[in-house]
């Protein structure tokens, strides 16, 4: 597997892809357990259901319960974690190389920069492809597993469906670390792009007279042509890879023209809008200026830019959907009334008909929690963060514990969670107010305080592994795929009222199980996640004391 | 020197921004030298070395190696060229022996007869992974990787950081027979001992700008020494001022230092009128021969000719 570029490329993510394959095949296989054991309850209820609705969702009547989580599998849980997995090898793939300095030998290798791009860009669509196609036949083996089968849904074309659609994102995001040698911007930049396009896909079509904006969203191509039912829409999927081979070629352009960095004592872009004299002073109020007086500031100033365009895009979402539930009105009882479990599971069953319940579906259930698990994450890894950059070494020998250390980030932690919380209930209040909404304002707070329960646990989880192993890559990946496993178990498991207690299991349901906008805090469901954090701290504060370090 | 030059630069400048890292800079090394490229941290020896090379791309002037444009021919140079560079990073996840299969996978036609004589004759360890070698080890690999493919020019930044006594010399002998061999080898380096060990010609650079190129002959020719004279007594400096071969004297209390070339016999006869307690000699670094032959050059350059520490400046 060293031959090449491109086969070390795939060597060195195909286990990452395969984890991420997994996790979503334990979802699909207990989303579709669930429903199955519903029995006849499930397919009279999906006979009962119009015509139109299934159509819209791309479920065939035949398909049942198998078609519904199907549905969800392929347009949304499955294009965010295969266009992720893309999208991370998309955006490491040059500039990667040059952030870990070994630009420097491959970069002077006999292989022009074209072809390094090219073998990369080639490797990642490899890995997308593969995944998407392994994920796919677990699909159809979670089915069989449960007692169901796959008649009816053309899974064929879901995939290649979801795979154009990834690999539209994967050569956005070389593009864009071809052209900026910013790892971090082209990765940033490509998931801002996709959870947008996410939401526009989804919102707009609720919106009358603004369905034609849906079109224009690469997500809308995932699920709009209905390829579960419908087979292969090859126009618009063409348009697609015609954009994507256009970005490569803009990619091996913008890769050409520029200097390679050599990895040390590279600038940033954040350092370089700084130096800006025209925005400058705009970044630096935003970003801080890098403190340096404690472990905790230097800790929390570098999560800062984190919080700040999170913690906006969150409060900016809120404000808009306060002025979008307005607009639609009476319109979204009808259309909610038909919508089957499956979709209903994803948004906590949120009765969308009150302006609590509209909230909770779009803000509470997916966004706010995604954005405080980014934030609660990335604080709790830098602790193994600072072993990978072998700046332990002076940190840890300076006249601070290691327990003061591990205390630092921890605290950041904890600060950056209810920073968001802060942010997505200034974000609610803001809609509350301008949409005139007339929520509880106590209420609004309190959901505020539920974020930052729930991210004070995860960033607790991604802590204690960074803190027993050292690995701030498996702290991030291993704290981000238990989130994403908890947020499925508690999002379908309790459709079969027989499994509904295992939601128990996950932290998602001490968070929302009750929508905080109807019934405020749920002071049992916080005192569950921060007892949990604090006990997961102390164990990661231990084992960071016990251990040898790394670097 | 009749053979074309194997490295010529011609006239190269990079600038970032405001800051020019490196101002009108031109030398040629010719096949079979050993040339060494000296100057204090951040002088601009990286960022030559990644302009010859393509990695970044001269704001004016140009690079040919072997005869060949950088920028045109980048992958053909890169095919006949070996490069171990600063700071060596290497993929944590492959051992050695891997990541020297990776790399002579990309370049074809290594001889692994050759990769284990020269494992061997480093001392060098294969079977770790990169990430828990120890600086040295990892530095190891990085020459390996370089000379693998015996190529016709050979391009070491800082190739001796890590490396202890007994592997170094082992290297330099190594580069001796690169040269012998009829190749070329660009040795950028900040020790100065290293390059008057092995060089056949030097270049110094500071701040950008390039001081001189010499032969290793012509400069040792210009050896200067330095002379401790102890007194009994202090001695005014004046007294050996304008003493034939005497470049430089300063006076601390009783013990008067100068510097000079040729005999010291003048000096010493100055030195005996008055009561001399001890006298210690010793050869001066090639850096303070630079400074003090090429003072003009130096000061043009915008650093202070008499003695100057090393400056940090974002490119090295």
């Amino acid at each position: 597997m060293l031959r090449s570029v491109y086969l070390k490329t795939v060597r060195d993510r195909w286990v990452g892809a395969l984890v991420g394959v997994v996790a979503l095949f334990l979802v699909a296989w207990m989303g579709i357990a669930a429903f199955a054991g519903m029995g006849d309850d499930a397919t009279a209820f999906i006979e009962a259901m119009p015509p139109a609705y299934l159509s819209l969702t791309g479920i065939s009547a035949e398909a049942g319960v198998v078609g519904m989580m199907l549905g969800n599998m392929f347009n949304f849980m499955g294009p965010f974690v295969i266009a992720g997995i893309g999208v991370s090898m998309a955006a490491a793939a040059i500039a990667g190389e040059e952030a870990d300095g070994t630009m420097e030998i491959l970069g002077t290798m006999p292989r022009s920069r074209t072809r390094l791009t090219v073998s990369k860009v080639t490797a990642a669509v490899t890995v997308v492809a593969a995944s998407a196609l392994t994920a796919s036949v677990s699909y159809a083996l979670a089915a069989v597993m449960s007692g169901e089968d796959v008649a009816g849904v053309n899974l064929a074309a879901a995939t290649v469906h979801l795979v154009v659609v990834a690999v539209f994102f994967v050569a956005f995001a070389v593009m864009l670390g071809a052209i900026t040698g910013n790892r971090g911007l082209a990765s940033g930049a490509t998931v801002g792009l996709i959870v947008v396009s996410f939401l526009v896909s989804g919102m707009a079509p609720l919106v009358p007279g603004w369905d034609w904006l849906a079109k224009w969203s690469p997500w809308y191509w995932l699920q709009g042509p209905q390829p579960m039912a419908n087979g292969i829409d090859a126009g618009p999927l063409a348009v697609l890879l015609v954009l994507a081979v256009v970005m490569v070629a803009v990619a091996a352009w913008g890769v050409n023209r520029r200097d390679l960095s050599a990895g040390h004592g590279r600038v940033s872009m954040l350092d370089k809008l700084r130096r800006d004299p025209r925005v400058g002073r705009w970044v630096t109020r935003i970003a801080g200026s890098g403190s340096t007086r404690s472990v905790t500031a230097k800790a929390f100033s570098d999560i800062r830019p984190l919080i700040l365009i999170g913690g906006a895009f969150v409060a900016f979402q809120s404000v808009v959907v306060g002025v979008l539930y307005n607009a639609i009105g009476a319109d979204i009882t009808g259309l909610v009334d038909s919508m089957p479990d499956a979709i209903l599971a994803m948004v906590g069953f949120a009765d969308m008909s009150t302006a609590e319940g509209f909230y909770f579906a779009e803000v509470l259930s997916i966004v706010a929690p995604l954005v405080v698990a980014v934030v609660a994450i990335n604080a709790g890894a830098a602790l193994a963060k600072e072993e990978k950059r072998r700046t332990v070494a002076i940190l840890a020998t300076a006249p601070v514990t290691r327990t003061q250390i591990a205390a630092s980030k921890a605290t950041t932690m904890v600060l950056g969670s209810v920073l968001v919380g802060f942010l997505v209930a200034a974000g609610l209040a803001l809609g509350n107010a301008v949409a005139g909404l007339g929520m509880d304002w106590v209420k609004v707070a309190a959901s505020g305080l539920m974020v930052a329960g729930l991210g004070v646990f995860i960033g607790a989880v991604a802590l204690v592994i960074a803190a027993a192993t050292g690995r701030s890559q498996w702290a991030v990946a291993g704290a981000g795929g238990l989130t994403a496993l908890w947020w499925g178990i508690n999002s379908f498991v309790p459709v079969n009222p027989d499994y509904a207690d295992w939601a128990r299991i996950s932290p998602f349901y001490y968070y929302g199980h009750d929508n905080p906008l109807e019934v405020g805090a749920d002071w049992s469901g916080l005192a569950v996640l921060m007892g949990a954090a604090a006990v997961l701290v102390a164990c990661g504060l231990a084992a960071y004391r016990a251990r040898d370090l790394r670097g | 020197m009749t053979a074309s030059p194997s490295i010529e630069v011609d006239r190269l400048t990079k600038r970032y921004g405001d800051f020019t890292a490196v101002d009108d800079v031109s030398f040629e090394i010719h096949p079979g030298e050993i040339f060494g490229f000296l100057g204090p941290n951040g002088a601009g020896k990286s960022t030559t070395i990644r302009a010859i090379l393509d990695l970044i791309r001269p704001t004016a002037g140009a690079c040919r190696v072997l005869g060949l444009d950088s920028r045109t021919d980048a992958v053909e140079i890169h095919r006949r060229t070996g490069f171990l560079p600063a700071d060596l990073a290497l993929w944590p996840n492959l051992t050695g022996k891997q990541t020297l299969q990776y790399l002579a996978n990309l370049r074809g036609g290594v001889d692994w007869g050759f990769v284990d004589e020269l494992t061997q004759r480093l001392d060098a360890d294969l079977s770790k992974k990169v990430g828990e070698y120890s600086s040295g080890n990892r530095q190891k690999i990085g020459i390996i990787q370089a000379f693998m493919h015996m190529p016709e020019v050979l391009i070491l930044d800082e190739p001796i950081t890590g490396l202890d006594p007994l592997v170094q010399l082992e290297f330099h002998t190594l580069l001796r027979e690169t040269a012998q061999a009829g190749r070329t080898v660009f040795l950028s380096s900040h020790t100065i001992s290293e390059v008057e060990r092995v060089a056949d010609k030097v270049a110094f650079i500071r701040r950008g700008h390039l001081i001189a190129v010499e032969q290793m002959s012509d400069l040792q020719d210009k050896a200067l020494r330095r002379i401790t004279l102890e007194f009994a007594a202090p001695v005014a400096p004046e007294a050996f001022r304008g003493v034939e071969g005497v470049h430089e004297v300063s006076v601390e209390g009783a013990t008067v230092t100068a510097q000079y070339e040729g005999s010291m016999a003048p000096l010493l006869s100055v030195a005996t009128r008055h009561d001399v307690v001890s006298v210690a000699s010793a050869s001066v670094d090639l850096d303070e021969i630079f400074l003090e032959f090429y003072r003009d050059e130096v000061a043009a350059a915008g650093g202070d000719p008499s003695r100057e520490p090393d400056t940090s400046s974002p490119v090295a």
